[in-house]
């Protein structure tokens, strides 16, 4: 039995607040609520509405901090505002834009030159993203579940403290509570930088950074993008399909923890395609020039001991350097809940228990989880349910597939062909696999060489498939399907003993034959 | 089964010229079966009267269809480019410059047919086939006679016709057949036929710009599909700008100067009491009848053989290709089921396992074959259809689940289109036994869902899966 103690009300300290009125309980039985979601993003409205719906109590806390450069956005959190969702409408504009150099091809013929207009991508964008933030509270209102737009943080392991804009603090009281705060963009701190508001977004793993050359293009809504490794790939490759110049650099590898074959035939296809790579730079300082245009000088790494001074003027920067978790003014630690010494996420069992037993996190927040929606909505619904009592069931987070969106898409499910190889051995697997061309290439006359299909198996037995990777145009479309029978303990002559369906590029998947370990040429002919 | 003789010449006795396996059409599942037959061991011959490939590659099709559905999608991108902020983008359509990089493209692919066959050591025999009175089977070309223990009728098929005697005027209309060899985009065009050939034809037609009108017997098209598919479709065709024409029939046909006048008679057949009206459209430059398709079998001197066929004249064979004569086979589109050619491939790959490498078991399964239609959007489907699954296992077995959205690319365009898609479900365990859907990317989705159900998956399997996001195939596993 707990109340909330005198001191919250207002009495604390020298500084007075205005306190609002906590709302009453009632069904909660001693805690306002069955539950208390931080975080309305794509795990945490998840897991309330769930919860909702099963007849808990629940209320969200949303806040967006605004970013460096003032940026703010509504409900929804990173896919919706920041995310997948832009950032699929700005990858298809960037297709529609190579589909008319290919439009000429089929007998279309453009008179006079097509330009691309970025404010009107991006007011359109816009508007739908607050469609669906308004979208969101209609559905959270409509479910009953109680939306605070405040930040959140813990006073202890049932109360949260919320504190919106304008300084009002409340308090709510749980039984139990959902951490859903997701990440934030990781800036680049090692170096020298002048023009702080050039600084941009981040990703995972802190490897690839995007550098943007263009002309005279505000790339302000660019910022807070994305959520992993591909993100710098995918917004260099949507730049360059809707006319901009665009380069990259990179530290290391891309798309480090992807595979690596499939991680090149990426690359490839960008730098065919006209993309600047600079491979093994390291950039030392970014600064704001008299024309507004921004020097950046970089250390280009070509051995251990020969290391090259470069330099050269963009219009924008885009940083794409990983992502950091959104634990800061949580209170965290205080309570007792413990953090992962290296990335800083939540320390997470598999049911989602942090070190304080009624207190969970989901999603990007979370200590060794894929920074996916897909899989903080599915755990955000199963923890709903579990807390509810109506299941025990635990999130499943192997074999989940996943898509890069880059101007040749890159789908996959399953383990990367080193990963199968360091777990079973290089002989104790096979790989199928086949280059071939899509059918609409080949009027266009485009280049299809990037084109591939790769299926990692057991070498044993039945030869189950491990690993499924596929890169061509539509590879989110492609994978869901093979995703299920991957699920569903897919083997090599299942996948053979399939029709194909005539013609797709789908149906390589279930043609391929020839594996790396015969050496023959893997280039599909003909029908 | 028996050994392959070591030699790989066929052997030629008086004037018969034998093999191990001498097939009768170079289509899809011609080709394929005797590819994997020669890789087996085995002497093979293939006979074809016209260009190698067949329906699907060599003459019209497939790869034409293909060709010609990507060129319209180019259509309907254009119209969405201002939406997605590009300036300037208004195009005009050449059909010749398509029609000629379509052709090119149709004849590299006979070469790769020529080159693989030729590799193979195949034997091509150019010509009409046809069984002759001998008591073991043989087929006679050009006057030169062959024979094999395993002989191979994979003709394929034509589109079918309507006679001037049934509809006068008739004869003045084209198939699918000469859809391809149209030189120009007909100003306007009447299409009769409900089938997939009739609507996909009539979606290219109408987004390179011809006027379009379809003409349909009954109140919707693709009536063998899932319900759903059949309502949404008919829908999108109209939706489309698609002048359809419900309960109607071609009366007759007219040559004028200005072009073909149709007269039609329209009757809604479910109202015994309701007058046939008549309609008249004019000034049409290009007739196609797409009413279904026809076996090619006459001429092969089939009765004499033993073969039986069905009413409609298709080869009838039992599971393993076998028809009712020893040691002749049939498959792909003469036999009259799930027309495609990757089942005739499968089907011919099959046989040749079971006849050269002692397969006995081997052959292929015809349940849960995926098919796309390119239609606009495209439909993907496999399985059964709720009313099959209803009529083999009743209502309360049955459990079919629905989703109807709008992809996220026609969020920000002005014009729109949905996704429908349908899970159909049998017994306790839900097992998915149909999938049935139609919107933008459903023909590239299709193919990994028919690996899956081919496996037996259920509901809680597609619903165990991550869904992979954003994308429109992800509904499929996040249906409620």
């Amino acid at each position: 039995h707990q109340t909330p103690p005198l001191w919250l009300c207002g009495l604390r300290g020298s500084r007075r607040r205005r306190v609002a009125a906590v709302t009453p309980s009632s069904a909660a039985g001693t805690h306002h609520y069955d539950l208390v979601v931080i975080g309305g993003g794509s795990g945490g409205l998840a897991c309330s509405r769930e919860a909702a719906q099963l007849g808990q109590k629940v209320a969200v806390l949303d806040h967006v901090q605004p970013s460096a450069r003032g940026t703010a956005w509504g409900l929804g959190g990173t896919c919706v505002n920041v995310g997948c969702i832009p950032k699929k409408l700005m990858h298809q504009a960037a297709l529609l834009g190579v589909a008319m150099d290919d439009a000429g091809k089929f007998g279309w013929s453009i008179p006079g030159p097509v330009s691309h207009d970025w404010s009107t991508l991006a007011q359109a964008v816009q508007n739908y993203v607050k469609s669906l933030n308004w979208g969101h509270r209609v559905q959270l209102q409509d479910r009953k579940v109680k939306y605070f737009n405040t930040r959140g943080s813990l006073l202890d392991r049932h109360t949260v403290r919320g504190l919106d804009a304008k300084g009002t603090e409340m308090t709510l009281t749980a039984r139990n509570i959902v951490i859903a705060t997701g990440g934030r963009p990781r800036y680049p701190t090692h170096m020298f930088i002048h023009a702080w508001t050039e600084v941009m977004f981040g990703i995972f793993n802190k490897v690839t950074f995007a550098l943007v050359k263009s002309h005279g293009q505000n790339l302000s809504r660019m910022e807070d993008c994305g959520a992993s490794v591909y993100v710098g790939l995918e917004c260099a490759g949507l730049l360059a399909g809707i006319g901009l110049d665009a380069s990259v650099m990179v530290r290391s590898v891309a798309l480090r923890g992807f595979d690596q074959q499939m991680a090149q035939l990426v690359t490839g296809h960008m730098e065919a395609r006209g993309t600047r790579f600079h491979w093994g730079c390291v950039p030392t300082s970014v600064e704001k020039l008299p024309s507004g245009l921004l020097q950046v000088k970089w250390t280009e790494v070509r051995s251990d001991l020969e290391r090259v001074e470069r330099e050269d003027t963009f219009s924008s920067v885009l940083w794409a350097i990983g992502r950091v978790p959104e634990t800061t003014g949580l209170n965290l630690p205080q309570v007792g809940v413990q953090l992962h010494p290296d990335t800083g996420k939540i320390v997470v069992a598999t049911d989602e228990r942090t070190t304080v037993s009624n207190v969970y996190a989901i999603g990007d927040v979370a200590e060794g989880r894929p920074e996916l929606t897909p899989t903080a909505v599915k755990a955000g619904k199963l923890l709903a349910r579990r807390l509810a009592g109506q299941s025990n069931q635990l999130m499943d987070y192997h074999s989940v597939p996943t898509t890069v969106f880059t101007p040749l898409e890159y789908g996959c499910v399953g383990l990367s062909e080193e990963s199968a190889e360091s777990r079973y051995g290089k002989d104790n697997i096979e790989v199928y696999h086949a280059f071939y061309k899509p059918l609409e290439f080949t009027i266009a006359e485009r280049d299809a060489s990037h084109c591939y299909v790769k299926v990692v198996c057991d070498r044993a037995g039945v030869q189950r498939v491990l690993g499924l990777h596929f890169t061509g145009p539509s590879a989110g479309e492609v994978i869901q399907g093979f995703a299920v029978s991957v699920r569903c303990g897919l083997t090599y002559a299942q996948l053979r003993d399939t029709v194909g369906i005539h013609p797709t590029c789908a149906e390589e998947l279930t043609k391929i034959h020839i594996t790396k370990r015969s050496g023959l040429d893997a280039t599909v002919t003909g029908c | 089964m028996h050994k392959l003789a070591a030699a790989s010449h066929p052997m030629a006795s008086d004037a018969v010229t034998r093999f191990d396996f001498l097939v009768i059409g170079g289509g899809s599942g011609g080709l394929a079966g005797a590819r994997r037959a020669a890789e087996l061991g085995a002497t093979c011959a293939v006979i074809e009267n016209n260009r190698l490939g067949g329906t699907c590659g060599g003459n019209v099709f497939h790869v034409f269809w293909k060709v010609m559905w990507n060129t319209s999608v180019h259509a309907e991108y254009l119209h969405d480019h201002a939406d997605y902020g590009f300036e300037g983008a208004q195009a005009h359509f050449s059909w010749q410059l398509i029609k000629n990089k379509r052709d090119a493209y149709v004849s590299h692919l006979n070469q790769i047919y020529r080159n693989n066959l030729d590799k193979a050591r195949i034997q091509t025999i150019q010509g009409n086939a046809r069984f002759t009175d001998d008591p073991e089977p043989t087929v006679e070309v050009s006057g030169k006679k062959y024979t094999a223990p395993h002989i191979l009728i994979a003709t394929g098929g034509h589109p079918s016709t309507v006679s001037d005697e049934d509809v006068p005027g008739a004869s003045l209309g084209i198939t699918s057949d000469g859809f391809f060899e149209l030189e120009s985009c007909p100003r306007h065009s009447v299409l009769v036929g409900a089938g997939y050939i009739a609507v996909e034809m009539a979606g290219i037609l109408s987004s390179l710009g011809s006027k379009t009108s379809l003409i349909i017997r009954h109140d919707g098209v693709l009536r063998n599909f899932d319900a759903l598919i059949s309502s949404n479709c008919t829908k999108e065709l109209e939706n489309s700008g698609i002048d359809l024409w419900r309960n109607t029939q071609v009366k007759s046909v007219q040559k004028t100067e200005q072009g073909l006048n149709i007269t039609l008679g329209t009757k809604d057949v479910k109202d015994k009491d309701a007058k046939e009206k008549t309609d008249r459209i004019q000034g049409v430059d290009c007739l196609l009848w797409a009413i279904g398709r026809e076996p090619n079998t006459a001429g092969l001197n089939l009765s004499q053989m033993g073969v039986k066929l069905d009413p409609k004249g298709c080869i009838v064979v039992d599971e393993f290709q076998n028809t009712t004569r020893q040691g002749i086979y049939a498959l792909g589109d003469v036999c009259g089921k799930a027309l495609l050619t990757p089942v005739a491939i499968a089907a011919g790959r099959k046989l040749a396992h079971r006849l050269f490498e002692g397969k006995a078991e081997s052959k292929l399964d015809y349940t849960n074959i995926p098919t796309v239609v390119f239609t606009h959007p495209p439909i993907g489907t496999i399985g059964l259809t709720e009313d099959e699954a209803i009529r083999s296992w009743g209502k309360t077995s049955v459990k079919a689940y629905t989703t109807s959205f709008t992809p996220m690319y026609y969020t920000i365009t002005s014009r729109k289109t949905k996704c429908v898609m349908k899970l159909v479900c049998v017994g306790k365990e839900e097992k998915v036994v149909g999938l049935h859907m139609q919107g933008p990317g459903c023909d590239e989705m299709l193919q990994g869902f028919a690996v899956a159900i081919k496996m037996g998956a259920t509901k809680a399997d597609f619903d165990n899966t991550i869904a992979i996001h954003p994308t429109s195939s992800e509904e499929l596993v996040t249906m409620r």
